[in-house]
């Protein structure tokens, strides 16, 4: 952690960006004395920098930090905080305020507004769209979401650091490793620990199940997205298996409870391994074939090409972050250079011919299956057994935890308070995705986005919290 | 496209689901109250050919006016209370709740309580309940099969 007394904050960030960091995340601390934005440099580290807050303003780094701009509004939203030379700074978590508040207002003769949700038709969480309309072309998109804050971060204060992963467990339940072990990771460094070599690969092996529900559950999205019923039932059947394997590893359909702070109590015999090694290879095999299927059907590829662009150049600006980054020839994964799980050689693949479309994002989840197939084969080898950590006898009042889940990178912050939490601030991968949906939305036909939006599958409950 | 269809019909024949007895059918409402996911991807699974809740006359349908049941995920928060109201209000009678998962059953379990109503139950008469974190697809079903049974003529 560093403070801004040599040079100013705004200075600070702008060399870190120059000295290619990474943005992660921006939160109020304390009572909302300082602002913290978190950087991550190639190997993964990251750093806080911090700036105090002075008569309750801050400089804003939007104009250097595009991605930075829900965290800005979410500070202000929840401390207070302005933001100097953010303009608007537009309410995020707060609802209290009216429509011109939040939303841009339409121009133009036949432009009009078409506002879906927040409860929607069909199983979907809740959250509001603002179209902004020519005929069916879309010229603008308002997402308003945190219907579903549940202030989850605040009310996880002063509970104790082993605890404090209930009510990371709770923000989602899609997202409940990759969520759950950047906050176990993040309380180990606090603690002084180290993860012993097994339970880095039982860990590993808890995170490729989670991207590989998820996946499968993307790609059955993606066929009801264009109305095809057999692929979505197809692999709605191959997300089932998926769920029951999770049950025979941890006892729970999504493996929730099966990452805890230090420690993991699961275990795996021989004779489940080969249950396991089995089913997943049977899974493999059909959704080889099944994808075959997909590739060769014109009506579904006729939907996917071309639509829904999110370029290289706008996905960076945005701070895009996973499958969907990639799939905009970004070349950026935090399972590549982990050092605390058994990632060894790991090394992010890309689709051939990602130009940020549906197609590419689709292709691209496909691609990391095969990946997630060829990881669990090797780390299912053996047995699991409970596993613990090792004491490295350096603690820390702060701790990062940086996880590549399936939607992407996580960031989780834990400030120590002794042996409770001072404060907790989790950044799922959907928080820093959303704004690339509103983006690569405009120009698109209002019929196609709820494909675009699924090509994405973001989650509304972690962002919410 | 062939292959799929095949691969489909053999996944079907080997799970076999049961016939339905009752000749009845329930419209329902999906309505999110402040959920963690969990309850909306078990539920999305029960169109699936592992469970395919329509054998039993239940659909979801796009809107409350279509629905007889409004089925509740999660803790209500505050923002969700009037969306979750307007869409009870819009419903025809006879309209039945049902709460589904702990979280709607027993309000918040964690998360801050000044912006945390509880409950589906401190804002709507709720006439059933379906227990689990989230509930399984096959425990949605049980729970729906029994409330379609007090439902209608015998």
């Amino acid at each position: 952690m560093s403070n801004t007394k040599v040079s100013t904050y705004r200075e600070r960030v702008e060399y870190l960006i120059g000295n290619s960091m990474r943005f992660a995340g921006l939160y109020g601390t304390g009572q909302g004395q300082s602002v913290a934005s978190v950087f991550v440099d190639q190997s993964g580290k990251a750093m806080l920098e911090l700036c105090e807050v002075v008569d309750a303003k801050v400089p804003s780094i939007v104009d250097i930090v595009p991605a930075a701009q829900w965290d800005e509004r979410e500070a202000h939203d929840l401390y207070g905080i302005v933001f100097e030379g953010h303009e608007p700074l537009r309410p995020l978590v707060n609802h209290d305020s009216r429509l011109e508040k939040w939303t841009v207002a339409t121009t133009g003769g036949d432009v009009y507004q078409v506002a879906v949700g927040p409860t929607h038709a069909g199983i979907i969480e809740s959250g509001h769209f603002r179209f902004h309309v020519v005929g069916d072309r879309i010229l603008h998109l308002d997402t308003r979401l945190f219907y579903k804050h549940r202030g989850l971060e605040k009310a996880s204060e002063t509970k104790d650091l082993t605890s404090g992963i209930e009510y990371v467990k709770r923000a989602c339940m899609a997202c409940s490793v990759a969520n759950g072990l950047s906050y176990a990771h993040a309380c180990e460094v606090i603690l002084g620990l180290r993860p012993s070599m097994e339970l880095r690969r039982v860990r590993t092996i808890l995170l490729e199940l989670e991207r590989l529900w998820n996946h499968l559950n993307d790609l059955a999205q993606g066929c009801a997205g264009v109305g095809m019923a057999v692929g979505n039932a197809a692999f709605c059947y191959l997300v089932e298996q998926a769920r029951q394997i999770n049950n025979k590893v941890s006892g729970h359909r999504f493996l929730a409870g099966s990452i805890r702070v230090g420690a993991s109590s699961i275990s795996v015999d021989s004779q489940e391994l080969e249950v396991l090694s089995g089913l997943l290879s049977e899974m493999r095999t059909s959704v080889e074939s099944h994808w075959r299927e997909l590739t060769f059907n014109s009506s579904f590829q006729d939907r996917l090409q071309g639509v829904g662009i999110l370029n290289r150049e706008k996905a960076l600006k945005l701070g895009i972050v996973g499958p969907c980054a990639r799939a905009s020839g970004i070349i950026q994964d935090a399972r590549n250079g982990c050092d605390w799980l058994a990632y060894d050689d790991f090394q992010p693949v890309l689709t051939r011919e990602g130009n940020g479309d549906v197609k590419s994002r689709f292709e691209q989840r496909i691609e990391e299956l095969w990946q997630t197939f060829d990881l669990l084969d090797g780390l299912l080898s053996r047995p699991i057994s409970p596993a613990n950590c090792d004491p490295t006898g350096v603690p820390a009042p702060v701790g990062v935890g940086i996880v590549e889940g399936a939607r992407g990178q996580t960031t989780c912050v834990v400030e120590s308070n002794g042996a409770s939490i001072g404060r907790l601030h989790l950044r799922s991968a959907s928080y820093a995705n959303w704004p690339g949906v509103a983006c690569c939305s405009v120009g698109n036909l209002l019929p196609d986005f709820p494909l675009i939006n699924k090509s994405f599958e973001l989650c509304y409950a972690c962002v919410d919290r | 496209m062939f292959t799929l269809i095949r691969d489909l019909s053999k996944v079907r024949k080997l799970i076999d689901l049961d016939k339905p007895t009752m000749r009845k059918s329930l419209s329902i409402r999906h309505c999110d109250a402040g959920s963690c996911n969990g309850c909306e991807h078990e539920l999305s699974l029960l169109s699936s050919p592992c469970y395919d809740f329509q054998r039993y006359g239940l659909s979801i349908v796009a809107s409350p006016r279509h629905a007889d049941v409004l089925l509740v995920t999660g803790t209500v928060t505050r923002t969700m209370r009037e969306p979750l109201l307007r869409a009870y209000s819009s419903m025809p009678e006879p309209r039945k709740v049902v709460a589904l998962g702990d979280c709607a059953i027993d309000g918040a379990v964690l998360g801050d309580n000044d912006i945390i109503i509880g409950a589906v139950e401190e804002i709507l008469p709720v006439d059933l309940t379906i227990r689990g974190c989230p509930p399984s697809p096959d425990q949605v079903i049980d729970g729906m099969l029994e409330l379609l049974a007090t439902l209608g003529p015998k």
